[in-house]
């Protein structure tokens, strides 16, 4: 047995409602699914919005502003000036705390960049050629084809790709045929993105449907808070199904009805 | 025969969209089980883990949303169980502001599992914007970064932030992400110049972009996608299932991972398909 | 925040952290714009009853009703039994993660309709793709011979040329990272600062 609250019972049908309600754009866009897209707006920036004040506002300024702490009100005072940004007259102020933010980025990401993205790849791409072979030999099934014919592709498929984005290069035939062996290798990475893309996707997709099948919860049977009954002889698992199985048919006759309006009114374009 | 390849080429795409969900709903309704290999980049996760010595303190960084939650949840999960059951300490902060609703409950559920103290044994110390800045700063200096954490208390008193004030001072750090920003950024800002300990568990998406970092051993270990967090999953339970605390513990990624058979066998299909009918009706075209 | 890569003083690295705090705060800030001018962009269209304004009043509505909830649960807002909570988790949860899942169902549309092997770049791009998502998933292994390859062989794929592509990736973007951040702290780069004249 579990307990339930009435209004936990009425979430979990809200949300195989929404659920559904996006899943109806697969369908057409219609009115359900541009309400529950509307929703989704405007509740992912009030809790962005929250989420920022408690994280970020009240803690790294007001909390210092309320112990006087006087480094604080220099980002105050340069929050203000960005906040200038949304009146048409003053808004040139606002180029203060943008130009402050712009370069502290450029700071972080400049260091960042050189150490992690351009120094450590190229002392890594560079093969020791006699350690691979005392290892794992030419190609290694063990090791996932380590060894040196790999090293080899690694440095040369690299400088090839390289090669391929130095737009400036004179086009000559030695050019054009390193530049294939950089798309084929770029081709391999992306085909290769692209599986890992569809897992991805149908992995996301997965995670509603155990949902709307009640499969994200352990089986038992449910009792309302405050109750000593079982709230049905069903369990979880079946109460769930059957919510999502007559939400859906609502849902279904709420778009058919709407549909049939529409081709009774030609004339009217929306949706 | 043509007439109809060339319909078919064309058909209305709610027939594969209605192809795909039942792709994913049949296998969830019917499942059929198969055995799965674990990846050596995920092995290296756990065994890292392994090696940590009761008391140690870790730094997670959960920085995912409820859109990749079921990719990333089962590792999380599993993840918390495996420090926990090693007895060792864990702070979580947050670079994404959906992050904190969902990820802090699982923490204070699982920690009671495992009978852990807030503030104590384990610390929630909530969302940080600014992105590369947050994580630098947060790199440098945690309790500056992190006045308060998610219930107020002072950070800098709570008895597991003893002696710990950058990341270096933790034993490792573990970058749950989805995204930006997340493990990239922390390799960059953090891991290099400051020689950190550091994984990843990513969606299936990031993986390949990662790939590189493992390879250079700028990570440790790469959790990619449902399969990585499957695998974790299984070497976890696998271990400490019997113990008292995992009793709740459920592997949900391996459950969807033999999902995941199906959807991909459906793609292949779609792909092979459409070629087919492609190469028929360009043939028969030309000639 | 350049220098402190190359000073380790402790004053120094305070001085960038005070910094670093202000940045936190800025970017925050930004957020905040965002939502001003949402609200700036909408309120209007509600006003004079434009198309779809029933839409946007929800939109505003909604926001509205986070936002008090929100204020309303103050620190314990995500502590069970709120209503931020129970917004979050019934409401929130579901139209972010099912807004995701869509792709599902378009990526396997596109796959029937333009994954084609045209040429030979297109058919190196088919074959790692499909043998990913073979190779990724249980079955893949299951196959017998084959499946005792099929993995090696990805990780191969993930391992080498992979590696290979994306660091190129990483040293082409570094290179423009660095180039674009020495114009920025230089002066020579301004279009961040608006304003139309150079």
């Amino acid at each position: 047995m579990e307990t339930v609250s009435l209004i936990d019972l009425f979430g979990i049908w809200v949300s195989i409602f929404l659920t559904l309600a996006i899943f109806s754009f697969l369908y057409d866009d219609n009115p359900i699914y541009k309400l529950a897209e509307n929703l989704f707006l405007g509740i992912s920036i009030g809790i962005g919005t929250i989420e920022i004040y408690y994280g970020v506002f009240k803690p790294n300024l007001i909390d210092h502003l309320a112990d006087l702490r006087w480094q604080s009100f220099i980002p105050l005072g340069l929050l203000f000036l960005l906040m200038m940004k949304i009146t048409k007259k003053y808004s040139y102020f606002a180029r203060l705390p943008i130009a402050f933010i712009v370069a502290a980025f450029a700071g972080v990401k400049l260091t960042g960049e050189a150490n992690a993205n351009l120094m450590t790849p190229i002392a890594e791409s560079m093969p020791d050629l006699q350690a691979s072979w005392a290892q794992y030999g030419f190609w290694s099934w063990e090791n996932d084809g380590a060894g040196v014919f790999s090293d080899l592709v690694l440095v040369l498929g690299l400088s090839a790709c390289l090669l391929h984005f130095y737009f400036s290069a004179k086009p000559n035939r030695a050019m054009s045929g390193v530049s294939k062996v950089g798309i084929t290798v770029l081709m391999l990475s992306f085909g290769a993105s692209f599986g890992y893309t569809v897992m991805g996707r149908i992995s996301l997709a997965i995670g509603r449907f155990q949902e709307l099948l009640g499969l994200d919860k352990t089986e038992a049977q449910w009792m309302l808070e405050g109750s000593e009954e079982p709230l049905s002889t069903m369990t979880n698992v079946s109460i769930v199904r059957w919510m999502t199985v007559v939400t859906a048919v609502v849902i279904i006759l709420i778009i058919a009805r709407w549909k049939r309006q529409q081709n009774n009114e030609p004339t009217d374009q929306a949706g | 025969m043509i007439r109809q390849l060339i319909r078919f080429q064309n058909m209305d795409r709610r027939w594969i969209f209605l192809g795909m969900a039942l792709a994913i709903v049949v296998p969830l309704l019917a499942p059929i089980n198969f055995p799965f290999k674990i990846d050596e980049r995920v092995e290296a996760i756990y065994e890292k883990i392994e090696s940590l010595e009761a008391g140690d303190t870790v730094f997670i960084s959960a920085d995912f949303d409820p859109a990749s939650r079921p990719e990333l949840e089962p590792f999380y999960r599993a993840n918390l169980h495996h420090f926990f059951a090693k007895d060792v300490k864990v702070v979580i902060g947050s670079l994404w502001p959906f992050a904190p609703p969902m990820v802090n409950p699982w923490l204070e559920e699982i920690a009671a599992d495992h009978g852990k103290v807030d503030g104590e044994d384990f610390v929630f110390l909530g969302f940080k914007d600014g992105k590369e800045l947050a994580i630098k700063l947060i790199a440098d200096d945690v309790v500056k970064a992190f006045p308060k954490d998610l219930k107020e208390r002072d950070t800098a008193t709570l008895p597991i932030m003893e002696g710990k004030r950058q990341l270096q001072d933790f034993a490792l750090m573990m970058s749950v992400s989805a995204g930006f920003p997340g493990t990239r950024e922390y390799v960059l800002q953090v891991q290099g110049q400051y020689n950190l300990d550091m994984a990843s568990a990513t969606t299936a998406v990031s993986a390949p972009d990662y790939v590189p970092y493992y390879k250079s051993n700028q990570l440790f270990g790469l959790s990619g996608g449902m399969p990585g967090s499957a695998q974790y999953e299984k070497l976890v339970y696998d271990k400490y299932g019997n113990d008292s605390g995992l009793i709740n513990a459920r592997p949900i990624a391996t459950q969807a991972l033999n999902v995941l058979n199906m959807g991909h066998l459906f793609i292949v299909l779609l792909i092979l398909m459409g070629n087919v009918a492609f190469f028929l009706t360009r043939n028969i075209e030309e000639a | 925040m350049v220098g402190e890569f190359f000073i380790p003083h402790h004053q120094y690295r305070a001085m960038t952290n005070e910094f670093l705090e202000w940045g936190l705060i800025l970017s925050a800030g930004a957020f905040l714009l965002g939502l001003v001018n949402l609200v700036q962009v909408n309120l209007p269209k509600v006003q004079r009853r434009d198309t779809d304004w029933q839409y946007k009043a929800i939109m505003l509505v909604a926001l509205v009703v986070t936002l008090v909830i929100g204020f309303a649960g103050g620190t314990a807002r995500q502590q069970p039994g709120y209503s931020y909570k129970w917004f979050f988790d019934y409401v929130f949860v579901p139209l972010n993660a099912t807004m995701f899942a869509l792709l599902a169902f378009y990526i396997a549309s596109a796959a029937f309709r333009a994954f084609r092997a045209r040429n030979l770049e297109a058919t190196v791009l088919l074959s790692a793709a499909i043998l990913v998502m073979i190779a990724r998933v249980p079955i893949g292994e299951s196959i017998p011979v084959v499946g005792d390859y099929l993995p090696q062989l990805m990780n191969w794929i993930m391992d080498v040329p992979n590696t290979a592509a994306r660091r190129a990736i990483f040293i082409g973007a570094a290179l423009g990272a660095i180039a674009t951040g020495l114009r920025v702290i230089l002066g020579l780069e301004r279009s961040h600062l608006g304003g139309g004249e150079s």
